[in-house]
């Protein structure tokens, strides 16, 4: 064997192991930060702080607005009457998305009254603008001469429906979410989990 | 440009900072001693300890919470309810242990190869400044979890002051922001172990690094191998810091993570030693421990002080103890810098030195009593009499001749 | 010199505790295994019906093999005053790492009877403790062995829980189900103690082995660069 051929090969030795010896390493430091990273997962207490919750709507008088507090959200539940539900089909073409055809709501929800039940309206009282809270404004011509009630947001003007669905011509750009829930009994409702499974985050 | 991206970036780079110069001056192109051995690892390890103690205390501060109130549960609460939360911690706690064990076994290389002598005499100046700032890290780092421990030890050292005459009582006051030890005593405490004090570390760190380097490292023989150079100016006897150095640091590494990480995760209270069982308990002001001592790093010292019956007297022994280190490059008058050519008075004094610092250690750790009292008053000083002869032992003692090249 | 270190630090660290520092009673090895979870969710149960009356485990409030074992926050003895003898029974939830896991083991077999004392009962390592005689009604009751020769019997020069108690009649469980039972509770207050310790040992095992490879790489990769430079 030739000096120059030990060489090489001593060169392609070296090479190797510098290869072999950086990709285990890489894959030691990758392992390595699978602890930090998990730790900013949210902890175990702060995954039992928002944990799905059991609301009674037994007290919740027709027209009423019932606000709760859940995740750092309010959760709004409004006792709709009927000519409040019958102000709903007037409003079609007034509306960015009538049918709720993007995703801000559970596929029971995907309905006119966006509910599982048209009485009850459980959304989360958060503006898709920017996040303000918005006004519950149901009486009839409240907001403008022809309003018929709904939500009003005071920081930038944007409106919704009795279904939380928005007006055009406003800032805002998707109806309010409707958050996964379920009727434990005609007086309690779960906010945060339903028959699939519980809310993300 | 014919260059791959990678060498486009790296030449966009180096065309606004001086990447290449650092290269050069401090990597590939700072040459040290071939003959470097088992005890040149531990500046490496020193370092990494360091960013360890810094990353995985960035993550905990995110979730500890430094009030009275909360402190010890907001450790449970790491410990228990935050993913890998237990992890992080104990590499803390670890590592602040380890932290000690290797720069101890850094000093004691500066001991025996004579790396405070002249021209590093300032390089161990500012090795010292740090070892006192780990100190003061370490203490205000282990109050933090507000156990049993740390309320009675820092009440235990923040009342040290208390010996100093007249200014002593209100310095004390001062120093705790209360009457006692309390939260705001806490708070403080956190504010220093998490920005004040590694601030300065860094900043320390740093000036040891450039210290180094301009004078450049010592070696087992004690000699200086810029005194021969090649036709290319470098030292005859010196290889390239990169990639010689770093790669076998690198190995080093490696055994040091085993050995770390079998304490991790296997024994880290180390029977008690690294995690005390007292601190277990959250603080009772009204109920003092049995037995109160320091981590086990502070011992030496912790024993000196009770060696001496006297509370003013204790504590300047204490000081003396620590102070009589910083001179340490003046009290050396030998010929040679290394053990190796030192004479045989050197290498019984470095042998009692050390039994008698490891000695103090123990009884350190210990409860008190007639026997370990005056074997830590022998122990004492033992530890005096090798700095206050070493002027003496040195200058007359027979040395051997030095080589004129490097030894393995 | 390195044999000096070595040894000066293996005599640190064998210093371990192996005696109940107030009596003096030679600490009773507590066989738990930290991996069976079965026995620690036997411990968990018992410690919810018998211990909970009294000891809170506060620390354990998100722990799902806790909840299942009936080990829950509403139902611990949280901020209750007025306890009889005006001393608190101490959170349970560290106590594993106060003490250790030898000792509560050791304590849990050393009550006997002490009609000297308003619970009845005393405890060899915690003198006129004021906590009742939980144990009894599956130890059975001890008494303090009055002729002291004829139970003697040294380990170390220190004596056992066993070489000065007597069992005068048996409780509902045998001594090896005795023994069993308490070991099953020691368990379930290592695991309260630090619950992540089998994950723990677990994760040892692959970091160290793959640091092992990892060291064989670069020790490798080393002696390649440092032939270049070697006489």
């Amino acid at each position: 064997m030739t000096t120059k051929d030990k060489e090489e090969i001593d060169a392609a030795r070296r090479c190797f192991l510098r290869r072999a010896t950086t990709t285990v390493g890489g894959i030691g430091l990758a392992a390595t930060s699978v602890p930090f990273i998990s730790y900013w997962l949210p902890s175990v207490d702060t995954e039992a702080a928002a944990a799905p919750i059991k609301i009674d709507i037994s007290a919740v008088q027709p027209r009423q607005q019932y606000t709760v507090s859940w995740r750092g959200q309010p959760i709004w539940i409004i006792h709709r009457t009927q000519d409040m539900l019958a102000t709903l089909p007037q409003l079609t073409n007034q509306l960015r998305d009538p049918d709720s055809l993007e995703d801000q709501q559970p596929v029971y929800a995907k309905n006119i009254n966006r509910s599982i039940k048209p009485e009850f309206f459980i959304a989360i009282g958060v503006c898709t603008h920017l996040g303000c809270i918005p006004n519950y404004r149901p009486e009839i011509g409240g907001v403008s001469p022809d309003w018929l009630g709904g939500f009003y947001c005071p920081c930038h003007g944007s409106r919704y429906d009795l279904s939380g669905r928005v007006y055009k011509g406003v800032p805002a750009p998707l109806n309010l979410k409707i958050p996964r829930h379920m009727y434990l009994s005609d007086t309690e409702i779960m906010v945060g989990q339903d028959q699939e499974g519980v809310e993300g985050a | 440009m014919h260059s791959t991206n990678k060498q486009g970036l790296f030449n966009w780079l180096a065309a606004r900072f001086p990447v290449r110069e650092f290269s050069e001056r401090h990597l590939t192109g700072y040459y040290a001693p071939r003959n470097f051995n088992f005890w040149y690892y531990f500046g490496s390890f020193s370092l990494l300890v360091l960013v360890n103690q810094i990353v995985t205390g960035i993550w905990l501060a995110m979730e500890y919470t430094p009030t009275a109130e909360s402190a010890f549960a907001s450790v449970q609460h790491i410990m228990r309810d935050v993913h890998y939360g237990w992890l992080l911690r104990l590499m803390h706690t670890t590592g602040a242990s380890a932290f000690f064990i290797v720069v101890y076994l850094h000093m004691y290389r500066a001991l025996i190869y004579g790396s405070y002598r002249k021209p590093r005499e300032l390089l161990w100046l500012i090795g010292m400044l740090i070892y006192i700032t780990l100190l003061l890290e370490a203490f205000t780092g282990y109050v933090l979890p507000w156990g049993q421990m740390s309320y009675w030890g820092a009440t235990v050292i923040t009342s040290f002051a208390s010996a100093i005459p007249y200014v002593g009582k209100y310095l004390v006051v001062w120093l705790r922001g209360d009457f006692t030890v309390s939260g705001v005593t806490l708070h403080r405490f956190f504010s220093l172990h998490v920005i004040a004090v590694p601030l300065v570390l860094c900043a320390l760190v740093f000036l040891h690094l450039v210290a180094l380097h301009y004078v450049g490292s010592n070696n087992p023989d004690g000699i200086e191998i810029k005194e021969h150079k090649n036709s290319s100016g470098h030292p005859i006897d010196g290889i390239p810091f990169h990639p010689y150095y770093t790669l076998k640091d690198l190995v080093g590494v490696m055994v040091f993570l085993i050995i770390f990480s079998l304490i991790l995760f296997y024994t880290p209270k180390m029977g008690g030693l690294f995690l005390e069982s007292e601190n277990y308990l959250p603080v009772n002001a009204l109920q003092t421990p049995e037995h109160i001592a320091p981590v086990w790093y502070m011992t030496p010292f912790y024993a000196i002080l009770r060696a001496v019956p006297n509370k003013f007297l204790g504590l300047v022994a204490m000081a003396a103890a620590i102070a009589l280190m910083f001179v340490l490059p003046w009290l050396d008058r030998s010929k040679v810098k290394s053990i190796r050519y030192k004479g045989v008075w050197s290498k019984a004094a470095i042998v009692l030195f050390i039994i008698c610092f490891v000695g103090l250690g123990y009884l350190g750790i210990q409860p008190v009593s007639t026997l370990r009292s005056f074997m830590a008053q022998v122990f004492s000083i033992g530890y005096f009499l090798f700095y206050l002869t070493m002027p003496f032992y040195t200058r007359y003692e027979k040395t051997k001749p030095l080589p004129e090249r490097l030894t393995k | 010199m390195m044999k000096y270190f070595l040894l000066l630090i293996a005599l640190i660290c064998s210093s371990v505790n192996c005696l109940a520092e107030e009596t003096q009673i030679a600490l009773d090895h507590a066989p738990i295994q930290v991996n069976d979870i079965a026995s620690i969710k036997r411990g968990a149960k018992f410690f919810a019906t018998t211990c909970m009356a009294c000891h809170t485990l506060i620390y354990m409030r998100y722990n799902s093999l806790a909840e299942e074992a009936g080990v829950t926050y509403d139902r611990m003895p949280i901020n209750v005053k007025n306890w009889p003898l005006n001393v608190t029974p101490p959170d349970l939830s560290l106590e594993a790492d106060v003490r250790g896991v030898d000792w509560i083991y050791t304590y849990l077999h050393s009550f006997y009877a002490d009609p000297s004392r308003p619970t009845g009962v005393n405890n060899l390592l915690v003198p006129n403790t004021a906590m009742p005689g939980i144990v009894a009604a599956l130890q059975g009751q001890q008494v303090f062995a009055t002729d002291m020769r004829a139970s003697r019997r040294y380990f170390g020069g220190h004596l056992q829980w066993y070489d000065e108690l007597i069992l005068q009649s048996q409780g509902a469980l045998s001594p090896q189900q005795f023994d069993a039972s308490m070991t099953d509770v020691v368990n379930f207050l290592y695991y309260s103690a630090e619950p992540y310790r089998a994950e723990q040992n677990r994760l040892g095992y692959w970091v160290i082995g793959f640091l092992l490879i990892l060291w064989a790489m670069m020790y490798y990769l080393k002696k390649n660069y440092w032939k270049d430079i070697e006489k």
